[in-house]
């Protein structure tokens, strides 16, 4: 396969910014292998987000090419697209690249696990779309993997789409280990430029809005998890991105009921892979605690569930619901403790002040619910402070409390809901974790 | 209609002034909203940064053959996190519709204005390049009326260090219309103020004897 066609093949690109000369761009266009697209159609849809209304889509006098152009709003921060952006679609179908792969994963699945990854495999074989419904630590991507190897082996093109960064670096080292020989490559926000052809894509649901066509098989992991829920122009770009008979496999831990009626091919896990229950919320009420922050004092009762885990040596979370709100406490956290450090999620440097907690240099960490997923550290303990604010909806509670207790070493741990007035929200994600603990005990 | 920063749905307030006068609907929310911060109005006479009454760079200029070239100046906006967002995505992303996230502000400065108001252009490769002109969109959003009397010469400002910006030559030549004694300069961001200082002298070598400067943000 010819570079340019690796690089093409299944995407939608601005031509300009095709990392190609553009002699052979024009050369693929003037052989039919690409086509040239209006960025904005005449009737005013993007082509490349699909976005059409026009409070996305922005008429304005352009000084390019001198007429009334529209532009995208909706994708702008992957490079705008106005009416008068060419955008190139690779059209040729590539061959197909069946054949035997080195499979790497050498680890054992539980029989929940097994009866899964089998399930979703019949799922692929028939074209079907699949839900996935498993609690926080089910072991969700060790689940995936054989289903994977044996569409690779059909010469299959994959994506294995998350809606954060955290989520998709997490994965990316687990599937080259497991996928030695396939290439794979890992996109989003800023991701350096990878060669070749991507068998298996890992992306931010965002990354998808550069697919046109392209897979034969999607799986949508974190199929519950905000911004995807909230933004129908996400739900169209995992549409275009695979191809029309291409079977989708959602991922969730919260699924919404929508999906869960939508979708006939199921399997539900319940149970933990190290086959401990999940541990359940404690509420603990701490009234006016955004007052006492602001004026300087730490809640006591957070002072005293910190030195706690100070003192036992083991580190936490501390989730806030804004920014503003951490940057309030931080310097209070730190009269407690100099090893607590606050992350949000326009630190630069959060991935190293994770990798800290984890190896132990810090003692726990701040953080607004950016951190809530993708992220396993052992003997972690969890406080939602504020657990009755409205960024704290049920799915990203049951999200939260999902990160403690996931090692088998110490299946345990706390998660508390420091609270100013029990919400219905809380009591939904208490009541869902009770109901996975039941469900799941053998 | 969502919030043009955040994408959080808008609430709608009705006031008497939006029913009776016509005012622009809000584009933010009010959290973005409060993210931006105004300058004091109490600092550097020609510029308006907050602190001296006339700042390190202007003293610069006054001492280096650019002496009361400016009358007086003023910018409206602090250079914070909210405004680098607000701007990179306006400018560099070229996202033309934030342009009417400070027409109010820009309207309320210039609106009694009597001089001609000047914006500084964009070289016409910049032009093509960008699709919109930042200054003349902000001007327009604001609904106040302008005139183009400088061309950008080839030159761009961008990649230098700031003792090249400071010493840079010249930097605009007069299109050919006819210029008023009183104008006001308008500009979106500025940083050491040459490009100011470069307009302002081919003005007044071409007869203008009153310039005075507006900014949205000073750096
Ligand atoms: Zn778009
Ligand atoms: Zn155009
Ligand atoms: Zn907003
Ligand atoms: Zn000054």
């Amino acid at each position: 396969m010819q570079a340019i066609e690796a690089f093409l093949t299944g995407r939608i690109w601005i031509r300009q910014f095709i990392p190609f000369p553009q002699e052979l761009v024009q050369q693929a266009i003037n052989q039919g292998n690409a086509i040239v697209l209006n960025g904005i159609s005449a009737d005013g849809q993007c082509a490349r987000c699909l976005e059409k209304s026009p409070d996305y889509v922005i008429p304005y006098a352009c000084a390019s090419c001198e007429a009334v152009c529209r532009y995208c709003r909706t994708c702008i921060k992957m490079g705008r697209i106005s009416s008068c952006t060419e955008l190139v679609v690779w059209r040729t179908p590539s061959t197909v690249n069946a054949g035997l792969r080195t499979f790497g994963w050498t680890g054992d699945l539980t029989p929940l696990q097994e009866s899964a990854s089998k399930a979703i495999s019949k799922s692929i074989r028939e074209r079907k779309d699949h839900l996935l419904y498993a609690v926080c630590g089910a072991g969700k991507t060790e689940i995936l993997f054989s289903p994977i190897h044996e569409a690779l082996q059909k010469g299959l093109r994959i994506c294995v789409a998350a809606p954060r960064t955290d989520v998709i670096l997490e994965l990316s080292p687990r599937f080259k280990q497991a996928f030695p020989d396939t290439t794979i490559h890992t996109l989003y926000g800023d991701s350096p430029e990878q060669s070749g052809y991507g068998e298996i894509i890992l992306a931010t649901t965002h990354q998808l809005y550069r697919f046109h066509e392209a897979f034969d098989l999607l799986f949508v992991d974190e199929a519950d998890a905000f911004p995807y829920s909230l933004d129908p122009s996400l739900e169209r770009a995992v549409k275009k991105a695979s191809k029309p008979s291409a079977p989708i496999i959602y991922i969730s831990a919260t699924p919404p009921k929508t999906l869960q009626k939508r979708i006939t091919g199921q399997s539900t896990i319940f149970r933990r892979y190290h086959g401990a229950p999940l541990p359940v919320p404690v509420y603990r009420a701490m009234w006016n605690y955004e007052r006492q922050i602001r004026k300087g004092n730490l809640p006591l009762p957070l002072k005293r569930w910190i030195e706690d885990k100070l003192q036992k040596q083991q580190p936490f979370l501390l989730f806030f619901p804004s920014i503003q709100l951490i940057d309030q406490v931080c310097p209070l956290l730190h009269k407690v403790d100099s090893r607590i450090e606050s992350v949000h999620s326009k630190d630069p440097q959060r991935k190293e002040k994770v990798m800290q907690l984890r190896e132990g240099m810090l003692a726990g960490l701040a953080t607004s619910t950016i951190l809530e997923r993708g992220i396993t550290i052992p003997h972690l303990q969890v406080a939602v402070i504020g657990s009755d604010h409205r960024v704290f909806d049920r799915a990203a509670l049951i999200q939260i409390a999902g990160r403690v207790g996931r090692s088998a070493k110490d299946p345990t741990g706390e998660v508390v809901f420091f609270h100013n007035g029990i919400t219905r929200q809380m009591d939904a994600a208490r009541q869902e974790i009770l109901f996975y603990n039941k469900e799941g005990r053998v | 209609m969502n919030c043009c920063l955040c994408d959080q749905a808008l609430r709608f307030v009705p006031s008497w002034r939006g029913i009776f006068l016509y005012e622009a609907p809000e584009l933010l929310c009010q959290p973005c909203r409060n993210e931006f911060s105004k300058t004091t109005q109490q600092g550097c006479k020609f510029c308006g940064k907050e602190g001296e009454a006339i700042c390190h760079d202007c003293h610069y200029w006054e001492e280096h053959g650019y002496r009361e070239l400016i009358h007086s100046g003023k910018s409206l906006y602090r250079y914070n996190d909210a405004m680098k967002d607000w701007f990179h995505q306006y400018k560099f992303l070229k996202d033309v519709l934030l342009a009417r996230v400070f027409a109010k502000d820009i309207r309320e400065a210039l609106v009694n204005e009597r001089a001609m108001v000047v914006p500084i252009p964009l070289n016409n490769e910049k032009l093509r390049e960008r699709s919109f002109s930042q200054v003349d969109e902000l001007l327009l959003a604001a609904g106040i009326p302008y005139c183009h009397l400088l061309e950008k010469c080839g030159e761009t400002l961008g990649e230098k260090t700031r003792q090249e910006r400071m010493a840079t030559k010249q930097l605009f030549h007069l299109n050919g219309e006819a210029v008023p004694k009183q104008l006001v300069l308008v500009d979106d961001l500025y940083t050491t103020g040459t490009t100011m200082r470069q307009a302002a002298k081919t003005l007044q070598e071409a007869g203008a004897e009153s310039i005075r400067i507006l900014t949205l943000i000073r750096a």
